[in-house]
């Protein structure tokens, strides 16, 4: 098929996004199981980082070879007049890059809209008040809610059941412990793990965003508490009283609640009431993907500049285009 | 999931030691018969895990590879997929009957809650507890 100069760029950039992601994707895969045994021997907060930084490198690094190498490369050699003739097989991969953007973006699209729905049809039957200073909707009938919803600016959400249940103590630990979720960012993380494109066979990616899910409470369970032992006990018990009044976690896909995951409560509890988890920062530091990123960034800026470089992409180009 | 003639054998074939070496392995991945046998918490011989190993292959739920003269197993399906298919068995198995009862899935629906109830009134008798233990040591 012969397309024009741009179109034959989008089409080059979509197959190189497909084929660098793939190989990423395959290599990752393979070493989830390494990765997870890493992050067990590591505090919470810094292994949920560490998958966190993990499930998203395939994603980002394809995004920076694309951007800083292969249109580079293809704006500074392919001649604007020259007509080319394009490949079943680029196309084939252009085509199946722009389906797995697809399904991502409208998985992430999906979550916004049903967290907005969820977030609104609360507005409309909870009440506004404020408990130790956070702005939070209680509503009535519902069940054992306790969570934080929304992306950019989360909103506490209680139902009267479970504000009932609690006493001061354990009220304030539970508050603490969204409290954290909140100061890391974890919905918009959790939205942009439904963002990465995952669509090759294998279980490695899911098992990192499952073990991310775990740490994340983990370390926010750690923040919480802040090493004192009587915090630790209010908190184990708010797990256990507000799982006993029913979690549902399918109500918003944008939202960490406080029994995120009934198989993980008994591995809290546990590890709550034993050794006091150690006392965790309330500062955040650098999410691990963001200087490793930059890294990249800098590292292929380099190579970009290198003619060498930009020579044998697009020398690659031309074999990929045929 | 897998294909209807790829399914592997029903689940209620599984023993506890072989869903505990299922466990294992979706913990922590692709693994061959000596680091199953070092992750499993009672210790046992290496032959038993091995035989274990080769019975959940030959029952199709795992799969396996050649690397440096040893067997490398990993599960076939995932977790969800599994629990998925354990779901599907038990109710599929149940109304396949020729007087399937509703009010007795109901009532084994019951009973699985009150499991989870029990594991609340344990974890909530650790908490009574440590709560005494950390009011004993705030006196003294």
């Amino acid at each position: 098929m012969i397309l024009s100069y741009l179109v034959r760029l989008a089409v080059l950039s979509l197959a190189s996004f497909f084929l660098v992601h793939a190989v990423l994707t395959v290599a990752l895969n393979r070493l989830a199981p390494w990765l997870l045994r890493l992050a067990e021997r590591r505090r919470p907060s810094s292994a949920a980082r560490l998958l966190l930084a993990a499930r998203l490198f395939p994603s980002i690094a394809s995004i920076l070879v694309v951007a800083g190498v292969c249109i580079p490369s293809y704006l500074w050699l392919e001649p604007e007049a020259a007509v080319e003739h394009v490949g079943v097989a680029c196309l084939a991969a252009a085509l199946l890059s722009a389906a797995i953007w697809a399904v991502s973006t409208g998985r992430g699209l999906r979550a916004i809209i049903l967290s907005a729905r969820y977030m609104r049809h609360c507005r409309k039957l909870g009440r506004e008040t404020r408990l130790a200073g956070e702005k939070t909707r209680v509503i009535e009938g519902a069940g054992g809610l306790f969570a934080l919803a929304g992306i950019f600016r989360p909103q506490l959400l209680i139902s009267r059941e479970v504000l009932r249940g609690l006493s001061c103590e354990e009220l304030e630990a539970a508050l603490r412990h969204e409290r954290a979720h909140c100061t890391s960012r974890d919905n918009l993380k959790r939205l942009l793990l439904l963002l990465a494109p995952d669509v090759l066979p294998g279980d490695g990616l899911q098992s990192l965003e499952r073990g991310w899910a775990k740490y994340t409470e983990w370390a926010a369970d750690d923040r919480a508490v802040g090493g004192d032992p009587g915090r630790s006990v209010s908190l184990a018990a708010a797990l256990v009283q507000v799982a006993r009044l029913g979690v549902n976690t399918e109500a918003s896909p944008l939202m960490t609640s406080l029994v995120a995951d009934g198989r993980d409560l008994e591995a809290r509890v546990d590890r709550l009431l034993g050794a006091a988890p150690g006392c965790e920062s309330d500062r955040q530091g650098l999410p691990a993907f963001i200087p490793v990123s930059l890294f990249l960034a800098g590292t292929l800026a380099a190579a970009s500049m290198a003619p060498a470089t930009l020579q044998a992409a697009h020398r690659l180009l031309e074999h990929l285009i045929r | 999931m897998l294909a209807v003639e790829d399914k592997p054998a029903g689940l209620s074939s599984l023993g506890p030691l072989e869903i505990a070496v299922m466990e294992l392995l979706w913990k922590h991945g692709e693994s061959n018969v000596h680091q199953v046998a070092q992750r499993l918490e009672r210790p046992l011989a290496y032959t038993t895990v091995m035989t274990t190993l080769d019975r959940l292959y030959k029952k199709g739920w795992l799969e396996r590879r050649k690397w440096e003269r040893a067997y490398h197993y990993s599960t076939r399906q995932s977790r969800e997929a599994w629990e998925h298919q354990a779901a599907e068995d038990f109710v599929t198995g149940y109304l396949v009957r020729p007087h399937p009862a509703g009010e007795l899935l109901i009532s084994c629906l019951v009973d699985a809650v009150g499991q989870n109830e029990k594991l609340l009134d344990e974890l909530e008798k650790k908490i009574r507890l440590k709560r005494k233990e950390l009011d004993r040591r705030g006196k003294s």
